[in-house]
């Protein structure tokens, strides 16, 4: 390497995400314990508390990020959502409910037009009453997760846009399914470029450079697993099921690890191309073995935890006898541990799967050239009202 | 003097700074060559942030009346005996402040959801509920019917292993002999569809699409035939009246409502769904009652039958569409006692409506 590349090479930064696992788990579980105590209204609360936590853990340039949404303006979102979505699907989910009932007049032949005309009504009323709102919830929740999210005291920032996304999003996503996935890379690219690009730090704008076909090699290795099945298929109809069922799990387990690779590089080219103002841009390697590890890692565990309280439960039924004392003790006694098992599995959740999952992809993030982020301006506030109280009345919130 | 870094959330530039606690203790000082001037923060509205997974650094910032948010600069100080000496003296360190505006905001639209709730789930859906059971095709709702008998048979046979269908010819012919008796002469919109499961519950079911199934302890825990005509006349005034159809519609619509108030606790909403089942069915009962009187009268069948069965088993409960056992509420007992004694007394000639022999056989149906 000569010298000359090695001073033309601009300055980067690492990002870091150091939290504390134990402290995350017992803060997983209080909060949880809490929102179970509460019928589901401190849930809020935890998803904010979770936030905190996590964002503060995460840091650039010995710099940490703050999270500076509240429970309660959430719970606020919420409660507007409800107002709003209340009469909306209390109707919807009945008309499902009706038109679906032709399901159950299995005597009909499938043929029949009008039978095909209700079918067809039930499918509609999903695309149409569900899934913008779930495309809406989307960008929203990510509007306001940017909204109140700091670095170096300077707000990031997200321009209103949900129901441009919803339109995009739904003619994508149309495209993707007609072509049965061909297009899928455009999707990806287009939908992302759309949330990026309405994306501020400060008053600097991010802007999404790169195209979209450069996305088909992420696909590689779906390809290659959805060959293997079709293969696996046309031997099957030739009549060799025990070399077919063997294509099946190698197929399978190919396409899943092909999904997480598409989700890996797509991400990767993504990020790499994108720019802050004029000069400042970002690299991300996050690696999928690294991904399926972590899943691997995180099965292996739960299920050694898993057996674990199997073997418990079966010896405190052998010592108590719960089932012949009475039935209220073996009832209380089930719902206890129910909830307890509850808790336990979901905070092992986030300190197996989630936090490392979102460690990796931190870690594996660099910004190149920061030096001129220090000349950026704070942004006029932006009230965000509703915070995301859609996706938390669709269930939409995710893990954290 | 003490080092911290100072970010004045203007700018994203990191100033090194050093501060310095008044001598009065009322107030900190900000001073660094990069700042133009020194910036005075009052200790009383030091906050500092909260859930930080750091322990070694302290992240304070200013509250500030007059706007919405906190003042968004921020001091990141890592000396460990000032942090120790903030913590000890200020105590609104970590006050979280909420102004009046957000209460009152959620006041507002906490009422507002519970208005749109309450709206939803007693007005409007079962208004729905009841346009859309009187508009199905009766062939569709038969199906359900029968998919949801069905359902029924699985969820019993898993809790009574020796569960089965009864259907000895004697039995059946016999509760045929019942139905004809109390129908007869009736312009009925459904084919009532009978079915008898061994099982040791004394319960009774009316399912969509004239669906009725009996549970066979309550044909040996019933003293008469009458009884269990009582029993079948009030599921057949259900099935008349399109209940299970319309509880049916409004379950489905109250499910998504539901689920969506609770969000993934899942047991909070089972719970409430059975409540609200329970709410709905109690008009239901009276109803049904009322029909199954009348079509006694008409069919001159001796209602004391119908009132001495559910004097004499008290907590007896129908459950009509997978209602819950604990939670349904009937007409109270006595109420129906006494409307089926009314009756009764006032019945002229009445005849019985199954003969020993079928009686026997009717009883006998599961062997
Ligand atoms: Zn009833």
């Amino acid at each position: 390497m000569d010298t000359h590349h090695l001073a033309s090479e601009p300055k980067s930064v690492a990002a870091r995400q150091e939290p504390d696992s134990l402290s995350l788990f017992f803060l997983v579980f209080k909060t949880g314990l809490l929102t179970i105590l509460t019928l589901g209204i401190y849930r809020f609360w935890q998803t904010t508390r979770i936030r905190q936590y996590l964002w503060g853990s995460t840091s650039a340039n010995d710099s940490a990020l703050e999270y500076t949404g509240t429970g309660l303006e959430k719970f606020i979102g919420f409660l507007i959502a409800l107002v709003i979505l209340a009469l909306y699907l209390g109707v919807f989910q009945m008309l499902l409910f009706y038109f679906g009932l032709s399901m159950f007049n299995v005597s009909s032949s499938a043929t029949n037009p009008t039978e095909q005309a209700r079918y067809l009504v039930v499918v509609y009323i999903h695309i149409l009453a569900v899934l913008p709102l779930l495309f809406y919830a989307s960008y929203q929740k990510r509007r306001y997760m940017m909204s109140r999210t700091r670095w170096c005291g300077i707000r990031f920032s997200m321009e209103k846009g949900a129901w441009g996304y919803v339109i995009r999003a739904i003619g994508y996503r149309l495209l993707t399914v007609v072509t049965l996935g061909a297009l899928a890379p455009l999707a990806t690219f287009k939908l992302e470029q759309y949330m990026a690009e309405r994306s501020y730090y400060g008053d600097a704008r991010i802007k999404q450079g790169g195209s979209w076909p450069r996305l088909y090699s992420s696909l590689t290795h779906l390809f290659i697993g959805i060959v293997i099945l079709l293969v696996c298929l046309g031997i099957f109809t030739w009549g060799y099921n025990g070399l077919a069922t063997a294509l099946l799990c190698v197929g399978g387990v190919w396409v899943a690890i092909g999904v997480v690779y598409y989700q890996v590089k797509s991400f990767a080219y993504m990020t790499s191309h994108k720019t802050l103002g004029e000069e400042v841009s970002f690299k991300a390697e996050p690696r999928t073995g690294a991904i399926i590890r972590i899943y691997f890692i995180a099965a292996v565990g739960m299920g050694v935890m898993s057996l674990f309280i199997i073997f418990i439960i079966s010896v405190m039924t052998a010592i108590f006898d719960f089932g012949i004392s009475s039935v209220t003790v073996g009832f209380i006694g089930a719902a206890l541990s129910y909830i307890f098992l509850f808790l336990l599995f979901q905070a092992m959740k986030m300190v197996m799967i989630t936090q490392p999952i979102l460690g990796h992809y931190v870690q594996t993030f660099s910004i190149i050239n920061p030096e001129p982020l220090h000349q950026i301006q704070q942004r006029q506030a932006d009230d965000a009202v509703g915070a995301e109280g859609v996706a938390d009345a669709l269930d939409v919130a995710g893990a954290f | 003097m003490l080092q911290a870094q100072f970010f004045d959330g203007v700018t994203a530039y990191r100033h090194e700074v050093c501060i310095s606690v008044l001598d009065d203790q009322q107030a900190l000082v900000i001073h660094a060559e990069s700042l133009a001037d020194p910036v005075r923060w009052e200790l009383a509205d030091l906050r500092a942030l909260r859930d930080s997974s750091s322990t070694k650094q302290l992240t304070l910032t200013r509250y500030v009346s007059s706007v919405d948010e906190r003042d968004p600069a921020r001091l990141i100080v890592t000396d460990n005996d000032f942090i120790a000496w903030l913590r000890a003296t200020q105590p609104d360190l970590f006050r979280r402040d909420v102004r009046k505006r957000t209460w009152l905001r959620m006041a507002g639209w906490g009422t507002g959801a519970v208005v749109a709730i309450a709206l939803m789930l007693f007005v409007i859906l079962p208004g729905m509920a009841n346009i859309l059971a009187q508009a199905i095709p009766i062939e569709r709702e038969v199906a359900f019917g029968k998919a949801v008998t069905q359902q029924i048979e699985w969820v019993l046979s898993s809790s009574n292993a020796g569960m089965q269908r009864c259907d000895s010819p004697e039995g059946v012919a016999a509760l045929d002999t019942m139905l004809e008796r109390l129908t007869a002469g009736r312009d009925m919109h459904y084919a009532i569809d009978i079915q008898v499961f061994g099982h040791s519950e004394v319960n009774a079911f009316a399912a969509p699409g004239g669906q009725v199934v009996i549970l066979s302890a309550l044909l040996e825990e019933a003293e008469s035939p009458e009884e269990v005509a009582g029993v079948l006349a009030h599921e057949i005034g259900h099935v008349e009246r399109r209940d299970p159809m319309r509880q049916a519609l409004r379950a489905a619509g109250a499910a998504g409502l539901l689920s969506m108030v609770f969000g993934d606790l899942a047991g909070a909403a089972v719970v409430g769904e059975h409540l609200l089942t329970a709410s709905y069915s109690r008009e239901a009962e009276v109803e049904a009652d009322r029909f199954a009187l009348e079509m006694l009268a008409t069919a001159e069948v001796d209602a004391a039958g119908f009132a001495n069965f559910f004097t004499r088993i008290e907590g007896l409960e129908d459950g009509d569409i997978a209602t819950p056992e604990h939670l349904s509420t009937h007409p109270d007992s006595s109420w129906r006692g006494t409307q089926a004694q009314q009756l009764a007394e006032s019945q002229g000639g009445t005849t019985a409506i199954l003969t020993p022999a079928e009686w026997a056989a009717l009883q006998a149906i599961c062997d």
